[in-house]
């Protein structure tokens, strides 16, 4: 089932190879290879305890790994998660990573840490405008102390700081964890007009299937370290057999 | 009443001196969740810096800032070569690495400077101000002044400098700090050496009072850690409200509970200490550790 008409790893804009990796003794991730391409949305399916969450670490630097993650031709296997962050890699993690006791500014400030050089000030400031016309809220609230936000608000917070990194590539670790429907699906048409304005690359772990398929070009499907079922978004919501055995939901 | 107010002043004087030191005890364990046992002994170490360079024949005012200087340096390369390699390390052991550094800095100091007491002489000038019954001493106006003028620096820094910033997010999250970029063991080192710095500060107000020996801090980092308790370990402005509170508590009680004198002074932050623990274990103005 899965596709053998991806594109050569020079030519996608993320690859990875037969990456393995875990924490301690504890081996998690089994020989994963995908590639995305620039500009792609790229959602990762699977049940709970299948790596989703490590494969996202894998990528940022926050767990050991062996085999290849190439962004753009550079390898970033290896290297530490600031130095990831430092080459254009925001990610959000899982419990969103907020600086609790800094106001909400000072967040998304913190955000852009890694810009320097001329123009820096000015160009933080168009972000912060940039950041507070996705998410109003962020804006009424800047003053406040961050750990007082609603979980939804947190969530857009911890969005909204990853831009600020101006990231080439974002990665989404379970959105929609804890939030209500009405405030995923906002966030999710959030990440959809992002990904369309300034063609950031996304890869998006996601429990709730239909709302990942819904926005992602391409997707894949992790069980127990290993990658089962790769292909386009479309053709994986369509059938309706995978979704069942794999995603555990009828479409 | 002016006897009263006399003796809180002299309180104020010497609670500065304590705020001091309490401040690089705040600093360090805000960044790295370490007690730092040695604070005391580097204070003293770069107290003996300063009197060597004025040995040398230069002035206060030039000595000082050199001093400052190789204190921050010195703090940063403590923690790159001695703390690293326990960061993250069971509490225990970093605590116990601590203990360790303040015997091999107070040896130190005693191998190179001998264990004979030397003089220090004080940045300020002798004499005091008058304000009607009151007597102030110049060294007392200074000692304040110093400490409020280092407040302000932190604050500055802290709250309006990019690199406080960062300092302040490696402080709340050192994880999500990496993913936005920052170099965590740079800020740590960082802190450190401010920590260093700010010690030095309280080192060199407090020889001139006591004379310069190696085990000159002992006292001082017990009436630091009563401070720091008191005010909240996680609170540089605790710090210092804590330090004037237990340098005004230690001297009336040394002149007014008649059995304390000034032999017993020492058990008062022993009794704030306790005091703090069991009525307001964060401190004052520290956070409570809310566990979601």
């Amino acid at each position: 089932m899965s596709e053998r008409s991806e594109p050569a790893a020079g030519d996608a804009f993320l690859a990875v190879e037969d990456l393995h990796a875990g924490y301690g003794d504890a081996r998690v991730l089994h020989g994963v290879s995908l590639r995305v391409g620039q500009g792609e949305i790229c959602a990762i399916l699977g049940p709970n305890g299948a790596g989703k969450t490590t494969l996202l670490r894998a990528l940022s630097g926050m767990c050991r790994v062996r085999g290849s993650v190439r962004l753009d031709g550079t390898d970033l296997a290896g290297r530490s998660p600031d130095a990831v962050a430092r080459r254009g890699v925001a990610h959000v993690p899982e419990g969103r990573g907020t600086f609790m006791p800094l106001t909400v500014e000072e967040n998304l400030r913190l955000g852009a840490f890694a810009r320097r050089g001329r123009g820096a000030r000015q160009s933080v400031a168009d972000d912060l405008d940039r950041v507070y016309g996705y998410f109003p809220v962020l804006r009424t609230r800047m003053r406040q102390v961050a750990g007082s936000l609603s979980g939804g608000e947190q969530q857009m917070l911890a969005i909204g700081r990853a831009l600020m990194l101006r990231p080439r590539l974002l990665l989404l670790d379970e959105p929609s964890l804890g939030l209500a429907p009405l405030v995923t699906r906002e966030l999710f048409g959030i990440v959809r007009t992002i990904n369309a304005e300034e063609g950031t690359t996304v890869v998006v772990v996601e429990q709730n299937a239909h709302l990942a398929l819904g926005v992602a070009q391409q997707a894949h499907v992790l069980e127990t370290g290993r990658i089962v079922l790769s292909g386009s978004a479309e053709r994986i919501q369509a059938d309706e057999q995978v979704a069942q055995s794999y995603l555990g939901y009828r479409v | 009443m002016a006897e009263f107010l006399q003796q809180v002043v002299e309180g104020l004087g010497a609670g500065a001196i304590y705020a001091g030191l309490a401040l690089a005890l705040v600093l360090i364990y805000r960044f790295t969740g370490v007690v730092n046992f040695a604070q005391g002994e580097l204070a003293m170490f770069s107290t003996y810096i300063a009197w060597q360079f004025m040995a040398g024949g230069m002035a206060f005012w030039l000595a000082l800032p050199l001093t400052l200087a190789v204190s921050f340096v010195g703090g940063m390369l403590i923690e790159r070569v001695i703390i690293r390699p326990v960061e993250g390390a069971p509490e225990l052991t970093v605590v116990i690495v601590t203990v360790g550094l303040f015997i091999f800095v107070n040896a130190a100091a005693g191998w190179i400077w001998s264990f004979l007491i030397k003089d220090f002489p004080s940045p300020f000038p002798a004499g005091s101000a008058q304000a009607g019954a009151l007597t102030v001493s110049y060294s007392t106006l200074g000692n304040l002044a110093v400490v409020a003028v280092v407040m302000g620096a932190l604050y500055l820094l802290f709250q309006h400098t990019k690199i406080g910033l960062g300092m302040r997010g490696v402080a709340a999250d050192p994880r999500s700090a990496r993913l936005v970029g920052i170099r965590v063991g740079w800020m740590l080192a960082l802190g450190w050496g401010l920590a260093a710095l700010v010690g030095a500060v309280s080192g060199v107000l407090v020889a001139p009072l006591l004379f310069l020996e190696p085990n000159m801090m002992g006292g001082v980092l017990l009436y630091a850690f009563a401070a720091a308790t008191l005010g909240g370990f996680d609170s540089p402005v605790g710090a210092v409200v804590g330090g004037l509170i237990v340098g005004v508590a230690e001297t009336l009680a040394g002149a007014y509970v008649g059995f304390i004198g000034s032999d017993l002074k020492v058990g008062v932050p022993l009794a704030i200490i306790l005091a703090a623990l069991l009525l307001r274990p964060q401190g004052l103005f520290g956070r409570a550790a809310v566990r979601q």
